[in-house]
């Protein structure tokens, strides 16, 4: 392993008593970059970040978290990283203020640095007017930068967001999307979960969407839209009779294609012509546009939904 | 085969004082609704049992009733209330407030957690006691210097049930299982435990059935000390509080780990 790598899982397993949760992760996560895990509802994807934090035991493989073994050394490693869980876990029976200070006190830090380090995040986080606010009367945006400064206060060489926007009105949200740009601008390295593609796509320098346990591709946005789903995309809605006509004419033409319902997605290839296709179809709902992340992830993971 | 190694005591780093500060912190916020139940009930029974009730007793084993019933008193209010804090309180932060949960983010381990949150029920429990026995010097019936070995006794009284009542918080399915163990164990220990008459008055199978269970050697241990009656079974009562209470300490310590971590 080498010194820049921050994360290195190899064939992670865990098991729920007879339910596998994980099932052979393996993957590497360098210093500085910002990695999406990506995946539907139990997909794994939390149960990963969870090993990854410590909350939880691994089951089989190894996992090392800034080369530190998470099986003997979880104490040290928690001691380096932030965590900024998906339901927030504030303690509801004190201020935001003394949040922080018990959080510092948990965190052993040395009691000379804590308030100047309180009043920095406070300061940086825009939180200072509600310092002495409980818990329960803030807004969820306000609770989710605060799970962030607290996640910060013993200055973690490594930040983990589990589903950070999920909840948030539109500015909470651009305003956590500017911290998470700052943050990799000081070469933080930060692992994230989201459902949305498109943070995933603004954020991550490299994604893995998962499903049922298993990595199904790990790479750069680009790369994974640019290996899956080609350069560009021809959706288009028809009718029930005619679909069969065009699934037949598309697969004759030897376009990769996809159904959802009424609905159809050809992914052009750099060698195929997107032309021929908008003369073989007469749908009046034909759009021709640039292929994201999205494609990429209901190609891997299905259109099925998920209940957990 | 049974493994020796759970009864080891796992090692339990420092930083079980900031749990403990976090309780006392939220509890110098809540202190007047602590105050209440924690000393004015006791002293409300002090009052109907040992003042109203038992004027109409001559003595009990050479005793005015109050001064047999104040020992007694002590040794429920040691055991009632790290028992309601270790059930309810820690049950709320387990669950719902997800407070150990919060608290595992950070450098802090679940053996930390499970120490500080115990120490605090015990240290409760002890504010309990203290208060009693000041309310009961005021009505002079404290007057022997052994009520401060009295006030020990009932300490580790205290750690026992907040062990106790941390177990059943692990076993808990929702709240209705802490109403399931107060009526069906802790106000039945009340009553066969020689509180409120002594413990020969009772069946042999109950006179058995109570030593099992920590409160009886306690509420002996403080009647021996605070009467002059000494006796070297004395020492067995202890040894036998002694083992209770790291029996429970390990075994809360087991059940709620995995709780936090699994």
């Amino acid at each position: 392993m080498s010194l820049d790598t921050a994360i290195e899982a190899k064939n992670v397993v865990k098991k729920y008593s007879d339910f596998v949760a994980l099932d052979g992760v393996s993957l590497d996560i360098k210093k500085g970059e910002c990695f999406g895990l990506l995946g539907p509802n139990g997909a794994g994807k939390s149960t990963l970040m969870k090993l990854m934090y410590c909350q939880s035991l691994l089951t089989e493989g190894e996992l090392y978290i800034l080369g530190l073994n998470v099986k003997t050394n979880f104490r040290e490693i928690k001691s380096k990283i932030g965590v900024v869980p998906q339901d927030n876990m504030l303690d509801e029976d004190f201020t935001l203020l003394e949040n922080l200070k018990l959080f510092a006190r948990y965190q052993q830090m040395e009691p000379s640095t804590v308030n100047e380090k309180i009043f920095h995040l406070l300061r940086l986080f825009k939180l200072e007017e509600f310092a002495n606010h409980q818990i329960g009367q803030l807004s969820g945006g306000t609770q989710r930068r605060l799970c962030i400064a607290r996640a910060l206060i013993h200055s973690p060489d490594l930040l983990f967001l589990d589903e950070p926007t999920t909840g948030l009105d539109p500015q909470s949200r651009l305003w956590l999307w500017n911290f998470v740009k700052q943050m990799k601008d000081m070469a933080g390295t930060i692992i994230m979960t989201t459902h949305y593609i498109e943070e995933a796509e603004e954020l991550c320098d490299r994604v893995a969407v998962i499903d049922h346990g298993k990595i199904l591709a790990i790479d750069y946005p680009a790369t994974l839209i640019k290996n899956h789903i080609g350069e560009e995309v021809v959706e288009f809605h028809s009718n029930s009779v005619d679909l069969n006509y065009y699934i037949n004419r598309l697969k004759e033409n030897k376009f990769e294609y996809q159904v959802y319902h009424n609905m159809v997605l050809v992914f052009i290839k750099p060698e195929q012509n997107s032309r021929i296709l908008l003369e073989i179809i007469k749908s009046e709902k034909v759009t021709l546009r640039k292929p994201t992340l999205n494609d990429v992830f209901l190609k891997l993971a299905g259109y099925n939904l998920r209940d957990v | 085969m049974f493994d020796l190694t759970y009864l080891k005591l796992p090692k339990i780093r420092e930083g079980y004082k900031n749990i403990w500060l976090r309780n006392f912190l939220h509890f110098k916020k809540t202190f007047m609704v602590s105050f209440f139940w924690v000393i004015l009930e006791p002293l409300m029974y002090l009052g109907a049992i040992g003042y109203g009730l038992g004027s109409y007793i001559q003595t009990i084993n050479g005793q005015s009733y109050v001064d047999f019933f104040f020992p007694g008193l002590l040794a429920s209010t040691s055991m009632m209330v790290p028992f309601f804090e270790s059930t309810y309180n820690n049950y709320t932060k387990l669950t719902f407030q997800k407070i150990y949960n919060h608290m595992m983010l950070t450098r802090l381990d679940s053996h930390e957690i499970v120490t500080g949150e115990l120490l605090w029920s015990t240290f409760k429990g002890l504010f309990g006691i203290v208060g009693l026995v000041i309310i009961g010097s005021f009505f002079g019936l404290v007057s022997e210097w052994q009520i401060l070995l009295v006030v020990v006794i009932l300490t580790l009284n205290s750690w026992i049930f907040a062990g106790i009542a941390m177990t059943i918080t692990s076993i808990a399915k929702n709240y209705d299982s802490f109403i399931y163990a107060t009526s069906g164990f802790l106000i039945p220990l009340t009553l066969i435990s020689g509180i409120y008459f002594p413990i020969s008055q009772m069946p042999l199978i109950l006179q058995i059935t109570t030593y099992i269970f920590p409160l009886a050697h306690t509420i002996e241990l403080c009647r021996m000390l605070l009467t002059d009656s000494w006796h070297w079974w004395g020492y067995l009562h202890i040894a036998y509080l002694l083992i209770l209470a790291y029996a429970f300490f390990l075994i809360a310590l087991h059940r709620i780990s995995k709780k936090l971590i699994n």
